[in-house]
């Protein structure tokens, strides 16, 4: 029966993935991160669901407490970009090219 | 059965909300749909009985984080010719889709072998808030203050980056 | 049965270590303050003194004992051992090494007094005498050796420094090149040493690899594995003793100063071929054929050198083919199983030859370096001493009773008619006329008539008594040393006894045979050059045959041409040709091979972010798909 947000989550945690590996604006990979870590908490809530324990539910939280300090720093990191070379495309910034 | 309906229904919405992520152009658009599927996303939760998490995603994740986003996209003032020129982005999709067709089968898998559990029905102290609070403070302290100091060091990360240097770069 | 003595190990000690102490001082000081001349000559000499008074001690104990037991034996320290080959850094004196030992060590002596007065000036002063006291030390460790492998040291040993003194005036690209012709032609012996060796020990060597153990044990030998060693063995000595065909290194090597001649390349160096055979007399008298062999290359040597010797111009040359020729008669001696014939002609040879030697020297040292007999004459009024003593030594080569000579060429003569071996004989009395006629030719010619360059002849004077006194030491040798193997009496054989395997053999008519025609052919000799040069001669100009005799038959330009350019062009082939591709390619291609894979996987590192990300998921996938497999 739980087996259906298991699904959910995982076709979510998919799309993320490749949202993540194909687009090349920024906004658009971090949401995709973000799409991840909310399939993640998904699959937390449905098994504590299960196991009728609130531990899931706290693991949530602290997920989304970290989602929440990474998309800080990701903006501002994002900012700083956009100030360095003008454009969004993660294509520009190929310093670490060998 | 109106749970099924629901079920679905978000579930739909969720997966619509998320492939329109993936497929705007413009981030705004992307930002909204994404919005679509986080509110689902609650539904889902409520669904699962999880009240606070369902009131923190609203609060938290479709209200904060994402008004951040929106906000610092709009900040930004991107024009149609930011953007990244995508001419292949539909193909580098299908790349990318095929290239995790293996995890996601994976995962299918994993899923398919658990054992067919039923979900008892559970009171109507499960997922409120002060059980939650009572496993947080109690088992869970010292992860609570350790994301505590992680929330401080990312606000003072977040002024250091963004924050005027000297002649501004 | 064998005695321990310590002592032993310390005669070749002592000139080792002053080599090491001279040579040191030397290379320390010599661009700095340079040590006085004296200093050096003194710390030189120190080695060979001491050497010769253990030798005297070392003869006096041997004498002490009974004849069957005269064994006095060292064991230094256990070199190595490899499963049954032991070797030990022993030392062994019998009397055939103690009578090595007696006149090594003292024409040592005097030859390195000689030096210190010829070698006056020289900027590499201290230089020399190193190389000549590690030379002394290599001749003893070659000596006193208990058996084969230390015999081989020496062998070595005295080869390097063959090399290191011939080259000494090495500004002149001519004497380098002179000593490496020495190094590399003893070389070629030397591998057939050592595959005489190496048989040797496959064949007996694994009950004991040292001369007394192999004595023991030779009669196991199968006749064809002995002949081999025996010959593998001699090809090593014709390349030490410069016997044919390994002869061509000895007349270049007079390109070294002339005291080192004396000393390594008439008196002691060269002797180690015969030593080594007489050595191994109980493998040589086990095998006769390998005798015949020995005496044939020897006397047919003796015959070429002679012929060579009778065109030189060059003094030292002279002197060089003629001890080409008479270390082909020692091996005439040896080779018929008259061992101790053998060794007492090498034992009058080192006395009247190093004599001959340091004479020239004296001359070429008045003379200020000049060698060409034809720009000398009538020195005799000039250098008294000089000319006593060469007339001594020369009366001793050419084989004039009642000198030394004359008794140990006679012996090897007389030995060649009692074992029969005719042929040898006769060109071994054709040789001594040849002996006489080319050594007084020389004498004539040098010391005799008018002096041919006055320019020179007006500087020459007598040397200095630090050279003349060895030269008269050396001439009482050369008189009496003779007489230490009166035939009938043989001292010295008799002493020999213990060491060789030999059988004496006694026909009173075949004695006088001998006897009277050795007088006969010295006769004969002389009076042809006294006829032609005894009154003064010009430079004669050479034609025909005299000419090729002058030019050795062309044996060096035919032993280039055969061996030499070949084996170059082979070099150069190789080295042009087959180097750069098959050795150095595969390097460079593994080389390259690292360099195209680095390039290749350089390929990965894109810089974007984006496709690390990708790699990840690639990665991801894969484990997926694997554990994928094991879920079900």
């Amino acid at each position: 029966m739980i087996h259906n947000y298991l699904f959910l989550s995982s076709i979510l945690f998919c799309l993320g993935t490749v949202g993540v590996i194909s687009r090349r604006n920024v906004f658009t990979v971090f949401m995709s991160i973000e799409l991840m870590l909310n399939a993640a908490n998904l699959a937390f809530i449905a098994f504590s669901r299960v196991h009728e324990s609130m531990d899931g539910h706290v693991l949530a939280m602290m997920v989304m407490a970290v989602a929440a300090a990474e998309a800080a720093l990701a903006l501002a990191v994002v900012i700083l970009l956009h100030k360095h070379k003008g454009k969004l495309d993660t294509n520009v910034f190929s310093l670490l090219k060998g | 059965m109106l749970v099924n309906v629901l079920f679905y229904g978000f579930a739909v919405l969720a997966v619509l909300g998320a492939v329109g992520l993936i497929l705007f152009r413009h981030p705004m658009n992307g930002a909204m749909s994404f919005i679509v599927t986080l509110i689902s996303l609650a539904g889902l939760y409520a669904l699962l009985s999880a009240k606070l998490i369902f009131a923190l995603q609203l609060i938290v994740y479709a209200g904060a984080i994402m008004s951040l986003i929106v906000f610092i996209i709009m900040f930004l003032n991107i024009q149609a010719e930011d953007l990244p020129r995508e001419e292949m982005k539909l193909v580098n999709i299908l790349v990318g889709v095929v290239l995790v067709s293996p995890v996601a089968l994976f995962l299918g898998k994993i899923v398919n072998s658990l054992p067919n559990i039923t979900a008892d029905l559970v009171g109507n102290d499960f997922g409120g808030v002060k059980p939650v609070g009572l496993v947080l403070y109690r088992d869970w302290l010292v992860p609570f203050e350790i994301v505590s100091i992680l929330l401080l060091v990312s606000l003072v990360g977040a002024v250091v980056l963004a924050g005027k240097r000297g002649t501004g770069k | 049965m064998e005695q321990s003595a310590t002592y032993l190990g310390m005669i070749p000690l002592f000139p080792l270590l002053g080599a090491v102490v001279i040579g040191l001082l030397h290379v320390f000081t010599c661009n700095r303050k340079r040590l006085p001349e004296k200093f050096y000559g003194l710390l030189a000499c120190v080695g060979p003194v001491l050497s010769f008074v253990l030798a005297l001690k070392v003869f006096l104990a041997l004498k002490a004992l009974p004849p069957e037991s005269r064994f006095l034996t060292h064991n230094a320290f256990t070199w190595f051992s490899v499963g049954d080959l032991h070797i030990n850094m022993g030392f062994l004196a019998d009397p055939l090494s103690c009578l090595m030992l007696l006149f090594v060590t003292l024409i040592g002596t005097l030859i390195h007094v000689y030096s210190i007065g010829y070698m006056g000036g020289d900027k590499n002063y201290g230089k020399f005498f190193a190389y000549m006291n590690l030379f002394l030390g290599s001749m003893l460790v070659l000596v006193l050796g208990d058996g084969p492998v230390v015999m081989f040291v020496g062998w070595e040993g005295v080869g390097l420094c063959s090399y290191l003194l011939i080259s000494y005036y090495s500004e002149d690209r001519d004497n380098v090149l002179a000593g490496n012709k020495a190094f590399i032609v003893n070389r070629i012996g030397d591998l057939g040493f050592v595959l005489g060796m190496a048989f040797l020990f496959w064949a007996v060597g694994a009950q004991g690899f040292d001369y007394l153990s192999l004595k023991a044990n030779v009669h196991m030998m199968e006749p064809a594995i002995a002949l081999t060693v025996c010959l593998l063995l001699f090809v090593g000595a014709t390349g030490k003793s410069a016997q044919i065909p390994l002869y061509v290194w000895l007349p270049d090597a007079m390109a070294g100063p002339t005291p080192v001649s004396a000393l390594i390349h008439a008196a002691t160096m060269v002797t180690a071929g015969v030593y080594m055979v007489a050595r191994f007399s109980f493998l040589y008298a086990h095998v006769e054929l390998a005798g015949t062999i020995v005496a044939w290359v020897g006397i047919l040597t003796a015959l070429l050198a002679a012929i060579f010797g009778m065109f030189q111009n060059d003094i030292k040359k002279i002197l060089a083919y003629s001890t080409v020729s008479q270390l082909g008669y020692m091996f005439a001696g040896v080779g018929v199983a008259a061992y101790s014939a053998g060794i007492f002609h090498v034992f009058t040879h080192a006395f009247f030859k190093a004599l001959l030697f340091l004479g020239a020297g004296s001359v070429i040292y008045a003379l200020h370096h000049e060698q060409n007999i034809w720009k000398m004459g009538g020195l005799k009024a000039k250098m008294p001493k000089t000319y006593l003593t060469m007339v001594i030594g020369a009366l001793a080569l050419a084989g004039c009773p009642p000198f030394s000579g004359f008794f140990s060429k006679d012996e090897i003569l007389y030995s060649a008619l009692a074992t029969g071996h005719w042929g040898i004989w006769l060109i071994g009395v054709l040789v001594a006329g040849m002996t006489a006629y080319y050594t007084f030719r020389m004498i004539f010619v040098v010391f005799h008539g008018q002096p041919r360059d006055h320019h020179a002849y007006d500087h020459a004077q007598e040397s200095p008594a630090v050279m003349t006194v060895p030269l008269i030491i050396l001439a009482v040798g050369a008189v009496f040393a003779g007489f230490l193997n009166f035939p009938g009496v043989l001292t010295i054989s008799h002493w020999l006894e213990p060491s060789l395997t030999e059988h004496h053999h006694s026909s009173a008519l075949l004695q006088v045979i001998a006897i009277v025609t050795s007088i006969a052919a010295f006769a004969v000799g002389l009076k042809i050059a006294y006829g032609k040069f005894g009154q003064g001669a010009q430079e004669p100009a050479f034609k025909g045959f005299a000419d090729f005799a002058y030019n050795k038959f062309y044996v060096d330009e035919l032993y280039n041409a055969v061996f030499v350019q070949p084996y170059k062009a082979i070099g150069t082939a190789i080295w042009k040709s087959i180097e750069p591709n098959v050795t150095d390619s595969p390097v460079k291609g593994a080389a390259r091979l690292y360099m195209v894979l680095g390039t290749a996987f350089k390929a990965l590192q894109v810089g974007y972010v984006r496709v690390y990300a990708i790699y990840m998921v690639v990665g991801l996938s894969l484990m997926s798909l694997f554990l994928s497999q094991s879920l079900n």
